[in-house]
């Protein structure tokens, strides 16, 4: 039975090499409607993978020791979840984005191998499994990055690729560590490196861990090594920068959360100078994404500094290693997916309909587009954290889990940056849409008349923007399940 | 089963004799000799193969009637014939990769010359790796040099005779080294098998006489052979003679000669020094720093060059680096995932050069990183292999340098000095993004199309280039089933490296 959770990873990343190797179609619409095919089909056998596996699966044995094996727990299952729903509405409305661009086959050929890969990396049930799809993920969504294949985007591929490849082989340094001492490499509830070992080799350790956090942070966008996201996201083809943006970069809080909580263990953790370190990285990083993002003209680049500064809200959560701000974190990594994913669109849809990528040039767009600017407008006070959006409830959870963990200055200086930060992110998010809908009295906005895009880029934002609603309004649907997850690893 | 036995001295012998008969015979009659030769020997080792894992011991021939001490022998447990097998794997994939591009090199007429060269060459590699005889060893270390450099001059274009003169002089160097060292353990020993050496050392090393001149014994052996294998601080005549020569012959001596020498070393180290002997010398401080120092000193060396084909040599210098770094851990399982990096490398680097040399040639020739721009859509099946052979490189699971890092790094995690694991553990991960630079920022390089970013209509978005002709994989099929072996042998090595390093386990046990 459980063979159902090889089918959502092998089953797209065939397709795509399949369709990779294929010569090119004769007719835009076959392309298109088998690309449809394969992200639905996988998309319900991902969903039937989350519901229905009990036991795992091991596929075959890299080595005696290390198997490549398949378990989906509630965090594989959330992120799967996230990953599946994101990949097909981003996955629909490039239909239309990718018409005014090239090589669209190695496109769709790479977009549907991430799906796999993505799908392989929730459902990891070990360590060395994570890490076999994490790289990966690197190395598939380095074509994203590359497809309009200027030198602008080849030197962010190539940034990317080393910010990516210096994190992971920091984070490999401490996975051979816990290969050699811990009891299993499954992923466990409180870690699984033995009590008497840790206190023995508690500096080594100590290093070991803070390593793989700035090793899997640069995924997620951590100071010190974030600057590579700004730079690579913004250059990719409208919906594969969302998809980057929304669900790539979460693949970082993923792995954090298996190796701190699952493999090393909060009990050892809580109280030393890691976590110090962590949560001060964490909220520089907060701070500093907030105000780049607010300092850039550039709609794209703005949302990617963005995306540094979300991420490690999620980050400080996580640090904070207190039950309700972790399934605050996770809460927002949901609500910050969809919503990251939506703002990108509407980015792309700008992009694509009137060719504007500056801020200052988007002024009357509401005149035209007036659904994309609504649906910008609504997940931006979700990421803002007004009620009911999704963001004030992820966010609530987080100062609460905060102001409880009883940590010196951090209890209430997290708090407080948090607080700050989602000021700055009112003030480089709303501009657009006040100046959007009211350029002012003598500003001649009919450049943008009737520039609305089609129904298959609406729906998906329409979609999204519902989503950041639904979750705000009714967390419980997610909350029960992450509140389970966070009892278990604490 | 008793037949089996004589199948290694077989071995050496069918070479040694198909050389011979091949100075009697045509280019392309000698080319069949040599095929039919390897694959015999492959098929004559893989037997031997068979024969020592599912007994599990190791066998003495005993060449001629002569008994020991004084006699000839062979030795082989189950590593030897395995290692023979791959050698013979990797040797006709590398010269079948080769194959066009040497007829079009070398003047017509010469072809029987070259494979006269091959032919030795195996015998010699055979040789090494079979023999128990330490003067039987020096022998074909210099049969072994001789025909390396008749492979690296066979095109006689100018670099290249430079290259095999440098490579001549390093090489006698370092067997005059070698044979400086073995004369010394003659004279302190009085044999010349490899096992009698070893019970004699250990009650040299008991009695605590001469203990100097064992060190520097040690010392002349291991450096002459250091030499040979180009460790880092003697690798000046690597890129030349990779660079330079016939691609066959650069993915032979990368992946073959070098990996022999080396092979002879452990054999060294474990049958003649002994192992206790030998990690008590402290001569294996010097490799382990050594090895360090290649591991980075090559990758940046290979940063800083521009030509494609020297870049994937001083590559090697960091692979050996690599290897060498294993034994100066001086435990087993740094033994263990050195042999097995020695074969992930050769199975890698010949591969590397053997795509290599697709990619420049559809960039006419040029071997320049800016002339390789978009080589990858012109030379499809070359881009993909040289592309899979990056991956291993630079460590990627599921491709076989994973694995030999894996192992690297858990046989550093075991060790008990933490002076030799933390290092260990650094130079890997900054050597590993090094790599990557270099690997990486040549597969972009080639993936890059050219002619900038002009629209393509959907229908035809296959860049057509105008500058360079390109290849469709029906042109030379025999290139394509080469690239594809290789890239099969890689990902075999990567996914199922549990049976060879049990293998390499089994092997080292009744190495001694």
């Amino acid at each position: 039975m459980d063979y159902i959770l090889l089918l959502p990873v092998v089953f797209p990343i065939l397709a795509g090499i399949i369709l990779l190797l294929k010569k090119e179609y004769q007719k835009r619409t076959t392309l298109l409607v088998s690309v449809g095919i394969v992200l639905l089909l996988t998309g319900g056998l991902a969903f039937g993978g989350i519901f229905l596996a009990e036991e795992g699966i091991t596929a075959f044995y890299l080595t005696r020791t290390l198997p490549i094996f398949f378990k989906v727990d509630t965090l594989g299952g959330f992120f799967a979840g996230i990953v599946t729903v994101v990949w097909i509405l981003a996955g629909f409305f490039s239909f239309e984005y990718m018409k005014h661009e090239k090589n669209e086959k190695r496109y769709y050929g790479f977009y549907l191998i991430i799906f796999g890969i993505l799908i392989g990396l929730g459902f990891a049930g070990n360590l060395i499994t994570m890490y076999l799809f994490y790289e990966f993920m690197t190395l598939a969504s380095m074509p994203l990055v590359l497809h309009s294949q200027t030198r602008e985007a080849v030197m962010a591929g190539l940034k990317y690729l080393f910010f990516s490849f210096a994190g992971a082989y920091m984070a490999l340094f401490g996975i051979y560590f816990i290969c050699h001492y811990g009891a299993t490499l499954e992923f466990a509830g409180k870690g699984v490196i033995p009590a008497s070992v840790l206190s023995e080799h508690s500096t080594l350790f100590l290093v070991v861990t803070m390593l793989m956090l700035i090793g899997f942070g640069v995924k997620a966008g951590m100071f010190p090594l974030h600057a590579w996201l700004p730079t690579a996201h913004p250059v990719a083809p409208g919906p594969a920068s969302a998809a980057l943006s929304g669900v790539i970069v979460k693949a970082g809080v993923l792995a954090v959360i298996r190796v701190v909580y699952q493999m090393i263990g909060v009990e050892f953790l809580r109280g030393t100078w890691v976590q110090t370190v962590w949560m001060t990285l964490a909220l520089i990083t907060v701070f500093m994404g907030s105000l780049l993002a607010f300092r850039e003209p550039v709609l794209k680049k703005r949302l990617a500094y963005s995306t540094v500064s979300q991420l490690s809200y999620i980050l400080f959560g996580l640090a904070v290693m207190e039950p309700e701000a972790m399934s605050g974190a996770l809460l927002h990594a949901a609500a910050h997916a969809f919503i990251k994913v939506a703002l990108f669109l509407c980015a792309a849809a700008i992009i694509y309909q009137t060719g504007c990528k500056r801020v200052e040039e988007l002024r009357g767009i509401g005149r035209g587009m007036p659904v994309t600017l609504w649906c910008y407008t609504i997940v931006s006070l979700g990421l803002i954290g007004i009620p009911p959006a999704s963001g004030f409830v992820s966010k609530w959870h987080l100062a609460v889990g905060a102001l409880h963990s009883g940590i010196p200055v951090f209890s209430w200086l997290g708090p407080v940056v948090l607080l700050v930060s989602a000021l700055l992110t009112a003030g480089y998010l709303l501009p657009i849409t006040m100046q959007g809908f009211f350029p002012g009295e003598h500003y001649d906005a009919s450049r943008f008349e009737h520039k609305e895009p089609s129904v298959l880029m609406l729906v998906p934002l329409l979609i999204l923007a519902a989503m950041t609603i639904l979750i705000g309004i009714m967390p419980g649907i997610l909350t029960g399940a992450l509140d389970a997850f966070a009892g278990w690893v604490m | 089963m008793e037949i089996i036995r004589n199948f290694p001295c077989l071995s050496i012998l069918l070479a040694m004799f198909s050389a011979i008969i091949s100075s009697a015979l045509k280019g392309k009659g000698a080319r069949w000799l040599n095929t039919f030769v390897i694959i015999v020997v492959g098929a004559l080792s893989a037997a031997a193969l068979y024969m020592t894992m599912t007994t599990g011991e190791s066998y003495v021939y005993v060449m001629g009637h002569v008994p020991a001490p004084f006699g000839n022998e062979i030795r082989f447990g189950s590593l030897e014939p395995g290692v023979a097998l791959f050698f013979c794997v990797i040797m006709l994939l590398s010269l079948n990769g080769g194959r066009k591009k040497l007829l079009l090199e070398i003047d017509p007429g010469k072809e029987n010359l070259y494979y006269i060269m091959v032919d030795l060459l195996l015998s010699s590699l055979l040789a090494l790796v079979y023999t128990n005889d330490l003067f039987t060893a020096y022998v074909f270390v210099e049969i072994n040099t001789i025909a390396a450099c008749g492979l690296i001059m066979i095109t006689e274009r100018g670099r290249t005779i430079e290259a095999a003169a440098r490579y001549m002089i390093m090489s006698l160097l370092g067997s005059g080294l070698f044979l400086i060292g073995i004369c010394l353990l003659y004279d302190m020993t009085g044999h010349l098998l490899m096992s009698y050496i070893r019970v004699s050392i250990e009650d040299i090393v008991a009695s605590g006489m001469y203990h100097a001149p064992l060190l520097v014994t040690i010392a002349l052996i291991v450096v002459g052979l250091a030499i040979k294998s180009a460790l880092f601080p003697f690798h000046a005549w690597l890129p030349d003679a990779y660079g330079y020569s016939t691609v066959s012959s650069a993915a032979m001596l990368s992946s073959l000669v070098s990996k022999g020498y080396i092979f002879l070393l452990i054999k060294l180290i474990y049958r003649v020094i002994g192992f206790d002997t030998f990690l008590n010398s402290r001569i294996i401080n010097v490799l382990f720093v050594f090895g360090l120092a290649g591991m980075i000193m090559g990758s940046i060396s290979a940063i800083r060059e521009n030509d494609i084909r020297r870049m994937i040599s001083f590559s090697s210098v960091a692979q050996i680096g690599y290897i060498y770094m294993g034994f100066g851990l001086g435990t087993s399982a740094g033994m263990v995932a050195s042999i097995f990096h020695i074969l992930s490398h050769a199975a890698t680097k010949s591969l590397l050069f053997v795509s290599g040399v697709g990619l420049t040639d559809v960039s006419g020739g040029h071997k320049e990183f800016v002339e390789l721009t978009g080589s990858g859509y012109r030379n499809v099946a070359a881009g993909i292999a040289f592309m899979v052979g990056s991956l291993s490189m630079v460590g990627i699971p599921a491709f076989s340098g994973f694995i030999s890092k894996l192992l690297f790094a858990q046989a550093a995690v075991q060790h008990n000095q933490f002076a030799k694991l933390l290092p260990t553990l650094i130079v890997l991960a900054v050597s590993t993004v090094l790599n990557t630079i270099y690997f990486m920022k040549t597969v972009i390089r080639i993936y890059t199309p050219t002619g900038g970013t002009s629209y393509v209509a959907p229908g035809n978005a296959r860049h057509e280039d105008q500058k360079y002709a390109s290849v469709s994989i029906k042109e030379n099929p025999l290139y394509v089933i080469t690239l594809l072996c290789f890239i099969i042998l890689n990902i075999i090595l990567g996914m199922c490296s549990q049976p060879i390093t049990d293998w390499i386990t089994q092997g080292l046990s009744v190495f001694a």
